[in-house]
């Protein structure tokens, strides 16, 4: 059990007391006339101050839901929230709207997947940046404009004053990324969350924004929920990882243990199932069988168990508990591995 | 180029092939101001039964390649000889016809997918095209044989595509490409809109069937990982030209060009301990735009290796470099290929420039608002 060590090498990671502390987490969807849909169905994880914290799954696994009900952002009707998500000693979840709205872009800030159509295209980048300031801060346009500046410069735009004149359509998809990433700073939230930040971008746009959030974190201390799909994004970022299924964490643990020796088979599935840069060519890949389409409700099985390759004949009975605790664990019956 | 006499069997060579969209202004008269360069001078040949795959970032022009070796997108110039026949100059009924040897599977398989039409429907429709439905017996087995192929259930025939999974959606695309039983096929990023486990499952199949089938593939795809586990040879490109072709594995061992340094560590590798330990080059900027590329070296604005001379003036050609591990058929476009390798030319730092996506190449900065606009 060396995971509790291993995540700590930031300043002040794994030592404080959580900043967001999410339990038992579940957002049902029910539209009339049909079942009802447990998108999340019990998570529980803790962001500490400087930490980052991956939530890693397909698609319909739950990790945007996660994000968007902890923002407060799920659409009023058709769904249920229940659980707790404590951030700074306040559930988030019982928040009124005005004051999440308060706490939304200032504590709390989101970074979402396609920079595009989450600007306005008939604002420009400057107003877009000041408006956040001029929201929370009490500040003019005039006191907020030389901020968007330093703000802009601050992430990586050149010309920065000229950049806050342009508009969203101006801009090419990185530069548009980071004027979003520089809106999310603007009121130095202590806590952001990134919702596929990286995902509509190219690899090389990708890992300059990687290596701009990875230099966030560490020179602001502000504790990082990242959201992905792409366990190499995870490998590189996060200090813990949560690997989603079916709307439960299955699996968690520190980059480097949960890497070196996944327990869960679903999180094994997902590493053998990426052709990897630095691998021989010509190896088969194992990729998962079967789809998400063939999961079984978790309350009386294991969701996973019909595309499981280490399936035992309780998974398709019973529900798998939770074996670990806040650190590391996954949910499985017949685990893989065993060595740590 | 001139390496074609050591390929011994070549299915569809591609000289000088170049794709220009015009860039049209005015209200009555359509004026062309300019041109988008998306293919600007590529040679590359396929041999018989290889993966071929096309790799490089969006707007490299690598799906315009793939579409124009196929004749879907019109060859401003150049030649695309398949199987002796040239296809760029093909037209009308004696395409049609060529086209039963060379089909297409494309990335969205939803939006390829006629959602009104039956699986078998699909399938029919370019089998009845080519006079291959003759038997109904036959075509029965054949469409049978078509489904066990990419792995659905005989039953998927009477279903709608929006009864499937985005996996099997696919499958379905590669079956109708496979109906009427092609020489090559054109995969524009096949997997790239699926998660990852259902990608592996489609890689896997693509494989099986080439061994089967005896397939030529090219494959474009942005996801230098997918490209690499797949294909035997790869194309690396920047700004509609190739700057770089080799074996797969030699690519990876031995990157000879700037950018596909960069590119090949972009990647973001599942392994911490890889993560922390790998050398990172950063790039600066965005790729400038297509419709005024930079002069010289296309690569020249961006690359950590630029030199005074030669990179802003001079455009380099794929030439085969005497470096230790590449092999004579690795050819590079870099003016400075064996200094780099030999750590004679070390890497700098690059100023970032704007490039505005539209008609504004690097040089021509942002277009400001229209007056009407600010503080809107």
């Amino acid at each position: 059990m060396t995971q509790a060590t291993q995540h700590s090498s930031r300043p002040g990671a794994g030592s404080s007391e959580p900043l967001l502390s999410v339990r038992d987490l579940r957002v049902t969807f029910q539209r009339q006339g049909e079942e009802e849909f447990h998108a999340v169905d019990g998570v529980s994880f803790d962001v500490r101050p400087g930490q980052t914290v991956g939530l890693v799954g397909e698609s319909g696994c739950g990790k945007s839901v996660t994000s968007l009900a902890i923002m407060g952002l799920l659409p009023g009707r058709g769904n249920r929230v229940s659980g707790s998500a404590i951030f700074d000693g306040e559930d988030l979840l019982t928040l009124s709207p005005s004051a999440m709205r308060d706490r939304r872009g200032s504590e709390i800030a989101m970074i979402f997947q396609d920079p595009l159509s989450s600007l306005n295209p008939v604002i420009s980048i400057g107003r877009q940046v000041t408006e956040v300031m001029e929201r929370h801060q009490g500040l003019s346009r005039k006191q907020a404009t030389p901020k968007a500046a330093d703000l802009l410069e601050r992430v990586g735009i050149p010309d920065p004053k000229a950049r806050l004149l342009n508009y969203p359509h101006q801009l090419s998809g990185g530069m548009r990324q980071r004027a979003l990433i520089a809106m999310a700073l603007a009121c130095n939230p202590r806590l952001l969350i990134a919702d596929e930040p990286t995902t509509a971008l190219d690899v090389t746009i990708q890992a300059q924004i990687l290596a701009l959030l990875k230099e966030l974190v560490v020179d602001t201390g502000t504790a990082l929920v990242m959201i992905t799909h792409d366990l190499g994004v995870v490998a590189g970022l996060c200090d813990e990882v949560n690997v989603l299924y079916g709307g439960k964490v299955v699996e968690r643990g520190g980059r480097h243990g949960l890497f070196r020796d996944p327990r869960h088979p679903y999180t094994v599935g997902l590493l053998n199932s990426i052709p990897r840069l630095d691998a021989a060519r010509g190896d088969k890949l194992s990729p998962v069988p079967g789809s998400v389409a063939d999961n079984l409700p978790w309350t009386a099985a294991c969701a996973f168990a019909p595309r499981c390759s280490n399936a035992i004949d309780p998974c398709t009975a019973e529900t798998p508990q939770w074996e670990g605790d806040q650190v590391v664990g996954f949910r499985c019956f017949n685990p893989m591995g065993g060595t740590r | 180029m001139t390496q074609t006499s050591d390929a011994p069997d070549v299915l569809v060579e591609v000289t000088d092939l170049e794709v220009y969209f015009p860039i049209k202004s005015g209200i009555i008269f359509d004026r062309t101001v300019g041109h988008v360069r998306a293919v600007d001078g590529v040679d590359l040949s396929i041999r018989r039964g290889e993966t071929y795959g096309l790799v490089g970032e969006s707007g490299c022009g690598k799906s315009t390649l793939g579409k124009a070796i196929l004749n879907l997108e019109p060859p401003t110039a150049g030649s695309v000889v398949f199987d002796g026949t040239d296809i760029a100059s093909l037209k009308g009924e004696d395409l049609r016809h060529a086209r039963k040897r060379f089909q297409m599977v494309f990335q969205d398989p939803m939006s390829s997918l006629d959602p009104r039409q039956t699986v078998e429907s699909l399938l029919l429709e370019g089998l009845r095209a080519h006079g291959l439905d003759t038997d109904t017996d036959a075509t029965r087995a054949r469409l049978r044989e078509l489904m066990s192929d990419v792995g659905l259930p005989v039953a998927a025939l009477s279903k709608y595509p929006h009864e499937f999974s985005g996996g099997q959606r696919q499958r379905i695309g590669i079956a109708r490409a496979l109906s009427v039983g092609p020489d090559l096929i054109v995969a524009d990023e096949p997997v790239s809109a699926l998660d990852v486990s259902i990608q592996a499952q489609v890689i896997n199949l693509l494989q099986d069937l080439q061994d089967k089938l005896g397939l030529t593939y090219l494959v474009v795809a942005h996801d230098l990982a997918v490209v690499r586990h797949i294909s035997d040879r790869i194309g690396v490109m920047y700004l509609g030209a190739l700057v770089e072709e080799s074996g797969g594995a030699e690519l990876y061992d031995v990157p000879l060009h700037p950018y596909t340094r960069a590119l090949m560590s972009a990647v973001p590798v599942p392994d911490p301990q890889v993560e922390d330990t790998r050398e990172q080059i950063l790039l600066t900027g965005d790729l400038p735009s297509p419709a005024n590329p930079p002069s010289g070296c296309r690569f020249h604005t961006r690359c950590p290796w630029k030199q005074e001379t030669l990179c802003d003036t001079e455009r380099p050609q794929l030439r085969v470099v005497e470096v230790s591990g590449a092999s004579d058929s690795h050819r590079v476009a870099c003016h400075f290929a064996e200094k780099i390798a030999s750590g004679e030319i070390q890497r700098h730092e690059v100023e970032a420039t704007i490039t505005t996506p539209g008609f504004g190449g690097p040089d021509a900065g942002p277009t400001a608002p229209p007056e009407a606009y600010i503080g809107v």
